[in-house]
């Protein structure tokens, strides 16, 4: 199959309209996520807390709100989480001033009062395997014998066993899940509904981000990028020549902020794995120029005559099929990704799919106007013409 | 077949074998990251100040013992402010004598020279003159000794906190460069009571009482500022007594009660050799401690010099007891505070297994549970098989027979993929999963720099042996520069992640090595394979 075969498209006659199209797409990006606050940043920099909550009936997070509004944790964030049958949700608060802990402690204690009141005994959803097999035993063992430690062994085993039951659903909403955990008899089952419940909800995880770790954090992930950027300029200017690594660098920058923009409007929250997303791309965009630069630089050896825009052109268009392939199988993989990768992915994907679009685009219609820019500031012909400028007025 | 494509051939089935034996079953070869096993994750800071501002405190108190007994009286003695002020915002690394005279200044210079060393028998002290008062600086040397030591310890201490939880694999070091500790706990179950635990391992104090003076079970904070007359004087605190437990280990409702102790400590967690659950006098449950020889001899001191006095057994800075010293004590006690049996093992085996001289921070806390990590995995090789499926799809329609060519190439990515991850004990992390589906989508690329090369020489006319040699010749330096780049990419990534991002670098840039290398290899062989099959090739479906 024959793609884009013997085409001649004069890419650079477009560019200043399209470099305008960049440059609005750059404001949007610029004002969505300085002027309008938008970049959901999530606790890896801002510090805070998160937790991530499975309730046995699907919550109401106005309830949830004033629960924990009312405990004294102000701004609390919450959000749906996951498959809307999980009934999962996430809780960020944030930082505290002074304290590194978190609130943890004071949001699950809010929750327990207001979903479990009043209850008595070991609640299974949050347990760990000591409590339950101390239930099992009836107490807490007292070990005098080698007839002792064989029980308290079989008890740790069978808690085992049942949280394992419990980390394969999340939470137990009814007993008989435990039924099915192997070595839970019909009197161990009894023991354990006696002497504790399920509760309605269970932890899922906890993030905590002191402060100085936030801090620490978003100064490495801003230094990253930075760094990142300069060692691609530097690899460019070695293996190529400068105005060609400004193109390159130029072409990055715009797809960051521009992504970023799309970013903050999407909502998605901005944390470690959003800076490995924007890295990723990052040396995506600066792949897919290079291969253009490459072809650049054949056909500058080929046709040591031939103006720099017209080379430029030539060698968008012999690339163009490559191009579209590589963007094209790039985007199913990551658009895969997007769409059934799971919510925790979801963010970075959307970086790699708007960046593959992004990156595509601004290799034809940044990073080759940029190097022809910069070569008719800096190049050796403006260079000739100053001087000569100044030979004449002198 | 010739003989550098059977050597070829072996070479890279060679490579397979390895990488599917290293791999394979996956569940057992793959390392799996904290985000996808379930684990906590914490990272630490030890509070040094402590150790070394406990270190000055005792130091402080040697000194003026060993004056007395040179006959020099009339001394006291106090911390001196660090540099941002008294409430210790700024390290505190001197101590003030005043009250001596010039000639008293000289021996107390020349007693602490002589009994006041740091561990490698030099002075820990420089003394300097202020006015009439003598200023003893803690050497710089000595204070990062200490500093070490503290965080070395407190390592310790947490390995054998974490030993008796038995969990596989734990991961405790410490930060180089910092004085923060990183434990990683896989497949804990129970986050709370680790947290706690490792936690406990805090600071154990003994100090003496100011108000109450005699031993006491707290009062009321009004009652302590109405006798300091609203204004607690410098070298006295107010900290909280700990509240009574219940049989299930829960604090009682009572309220607060508190004790002003002074600043200095008489004896720290540092001073401890061993301690034991015991029972008391009257069969409650106690926790007996034993001290080291120099510790035994400054309790002894402190003690000797205040009977009568209430001493305050501080844990985690807040008052665990405060009992009557009724007579000295030398180098064995017992702490009494109405504990539960469960509360005396815990607190024996924290002060056994080392109580720390130096307190505990969280700074940061991840735990993870299982079913999160099990439902990424599900769904991120969800994502990566339809991935693979599309981009298969696609090669195969626009490179047609070529296609399969680039397929085979696909699946020997993945396959030397999950090898390099195995055989390099790398770490698959959420990230990482992302990191494959994106290998997935680029892998083909170095294919298609070929591929679309071979197809150019072929339109210009070569044949097509030359122009598969022409082909891979000139897209070599394309493929190399453009995955290079991402390469850096990743190496910054790398360099500057935490760990699930440190995850997604090494996949990606194994992703990246194994995919050039199948572009330029393996599909190169699978080339000259077909090739080698008749002598002269009239098409090439591609």
């Amino acid at each position: 199959m024959e793609l884009l075969r013997d085409l001649n498209i004069d890419f650079m006659k477009y560019r200043k309209f399209w470099i305008v199209v960049s440059l609005v797409l750059l404001a949007v990006g610029i004002f969505s996520v300085f002027v309008h606050g938008k970049l959901n940043v999530g606790i890896d920099f801002a510090g805070g807390t998160q937790l991530t909550l499975k309730f046995k009936q699907p919550p109401d997070l106005g309830e949830l709100r004033r629960v924990i509004a009312d405990a004294g944790i102000a701004e609390a964030q919450i959000q749906r989480f996951g498959e809307p049958g999980d009934h999962e949700i996430i809780v960020k608060t944030p930082l505290v001033e002074g304290s590194e802990e978190g609130s943890r402690a004071p949001v699950v204690a809010a929750l327990d009062a207001r979903y479990n009141p009043g209850a008595a005994g070991l609640d299974l959803n949050r347990a760990g395997a000591a409590d339950v097999a101390a239930v099992l035993l009836g107490g807490v063992p007292d070990v005098r014998s080698e007839a002792d430690l064989a029980r308290q062994a079989d008890a740790l085993a069978v808690a085992e066993a049942i949280l394992d039951a419990r980390r394969d659903a999340g939470l137990f909403t009814d007993w008989d899940q435990l039924a099915a955990a192997p070595g839970v008899g019909a009197e161990a089952l009894a023991q354990l509904r006696d002497a504790s419940r399920l509760g309605e909800f269970a932890l899922l995880g906890v993030e905590n981000v002191g402060s100085q770790i936030g801090e620490e954090l978003r100064l490495k992930g801003i230094l990253a990028v930075i760094l990142s950027l300069l060692g691609m300029l530097i690899y460019i200017w070695v293996r190529f020549e400068l105005r060609f690594g400004i193109g390159a660098l130029m072409a990055s920058l715009h797809d960051v902020v521009v992504c970023l923009g799309f970013y903050a409007l999407a909502g998605f929250e901005f944390n470690l794995t959003t800076i490995a997303a924007f890295l990723t791309l990052v040396g995506y965009s600066v792949n897919d120029t290079v291969v253009i630069f490459d072809r650049v630089r054949e056909n500058m050896r080929k046709t040591r005559r031939m103006p720099l825009i017209e080379v430029l052109n030539l060698s968008l268009n012999q690339t163009l099929s490559r191009t579209f392939l590589t963007s094209g199988t790039t985007l199913l993989a990551v658009g895969a990704l997007l769409v059934f990768g799971g919510d925790v992915l979801r963010g970075f994907a959307f970086v790699m799919t708007v960046g593959v679009v992004v990156g595509t685009y601004s290799s034809i219609y940044i990073a080759s106007p940029f190097t022809l820019l910069w070569e008719q500031l800096f190049g050796s012909e403006a260079r000739a013409r100053r001087a000569s400028g100044r030979q004449k007025a002198a | 077949m010739n003989r550098s494509l059977l050597y070829r051939g072996l070479a890279i089935l060679a490579l397979v074998v390895v990488a599917v034996y290293s791999a394979w079953p996956l569940d057992e070869k793959i390392r799996l990251g904290l985000d996808l096993r379930g684990g906590m994750h914490l990272v630490l800071q030890v509070k040094t100040e402590d150790a070394v501002r406990a270190e000055l405190d005792q130091d402080q108190d040697r000194l003026l013992r060993f004056a007395e007994k040179e006959e020099i009286a009339g001394l006291s003695a106090r911390a001196d402010a660090g540099e941002a002020g008294a409430d210790g915002a700024g390290p505190v690394r001197s101590f003030v004598v005043a009250g001596a005279t010039a000639e008293q200044a000289d021996a107390l210079a020349d007693l602490a020279r002589e009994n006041l060393r740091t561990s490698d028998g030099d002075p820990a002290w420089e003394m300097t003159r202020r006015g009439d008062e003598l200023v003893f600086t803690m050497e710089d040397v000595h204070a990062r000794n200490l500093e070490r030591q503290a965080v070395s310890k407190a390592l310790d201490t947490i390995r054998n906190r974490v030993d008796s939880f038995g969990v596989a694999e734990p991961v405790i070091q410490p930060i180089s460069g910092t004085d923060r500790i990183l434990v990683q706990l896989p497949g804990v179950d129970d986050p709370e009571r680790v947290r706690d635990l490792i936690k406990e391992t805090a600071f154990l104090e003994f100090r003496l009482n100011d108000y109450p003076r005699e031993g006491s079970s707290g009062v009321p904070r009004e009652q302590i500022l109405a006798h300091y007359g609203g204004r607690v004087p410098d070298h006295v605190e107010i900290l909280p007594v700990r509240p009574e437990e219940d049989d299930t280990g829960r604090a009682t409702d009572a309220a607060p009660l508190y004790i002003a102790v002074e600043r200095r400590s008489v004896i720290t967690g540092g001073d401890l050799k061993g301690a034991g659950p015991d029972v008391g006098q009257f069969n409650e449950p106690v926790v007996r401690f034993n001290l080291t020889p120099q510790g035994g001899r400054d309790f002894a001191a402190a003690t000797g010099a205040n009977v009568g006095r209430g001493l305050a057994i501080l844990l985690d800075r807040r008052v665990v007891s405060s009992p009557r010293i009724n007579s000295k004590i030398g180098d064995t006690g017992i702490i009494e505070g109405g504990f539960t049996p469960q509360r005396v093992a815990d607190l024996a085996l924290i002060l056994k297994s080392g109580a720390l001289p130096a307190g505990i921070t969280y700074l940061e806390e991840r735990t993870v549970g299982p079913s999160l990590g099990r439902d990424s995995i599900r769904q991120g090789l969800r994502a990566g098989l339809l991935g693979v499926a599309l981009v298969a799809l696609t090669m195969l329609v626009v490179y047609r027979l070529s296609g399969i060519n680039a397929l085979v190439a696909l699946v020997l990515d993945m396959v030397l993929l999950f090898g390099g991850l195995a055989a390099f004990n790398a770490t698959l992390t959420l990230p990482g999963i992302a990191g494959i589906v994106l290998t997935i989508g680029m892998a083909v690329d170095a294919n298609v720099l070929v591929f679309e090369r071979i197809k150019e020489e072929l339109r210009a006319g070569r044949t097509v042996r030359s122009a598969i040699d022409a082909g891979f010749g000139k897209a070599l330096s394309s493929i190399l520069d453009a995955n290079i780049t991402t390469l850096i990419a990743a190496l910054f990534l790398f360099q500057f992640g935490s760990g699930p991002i440190k995850g997604f670098a090494v996949t990606l840039s194994i992703g990246i090595l194994v995919s050039v290398f199948t572009a330029v290899i393996v599909s190169r062989w699978i080339f000259d394979l077909q090739l080698a099959r008749r002598e002269r090739v009239e098409r090439l479906s591609i």
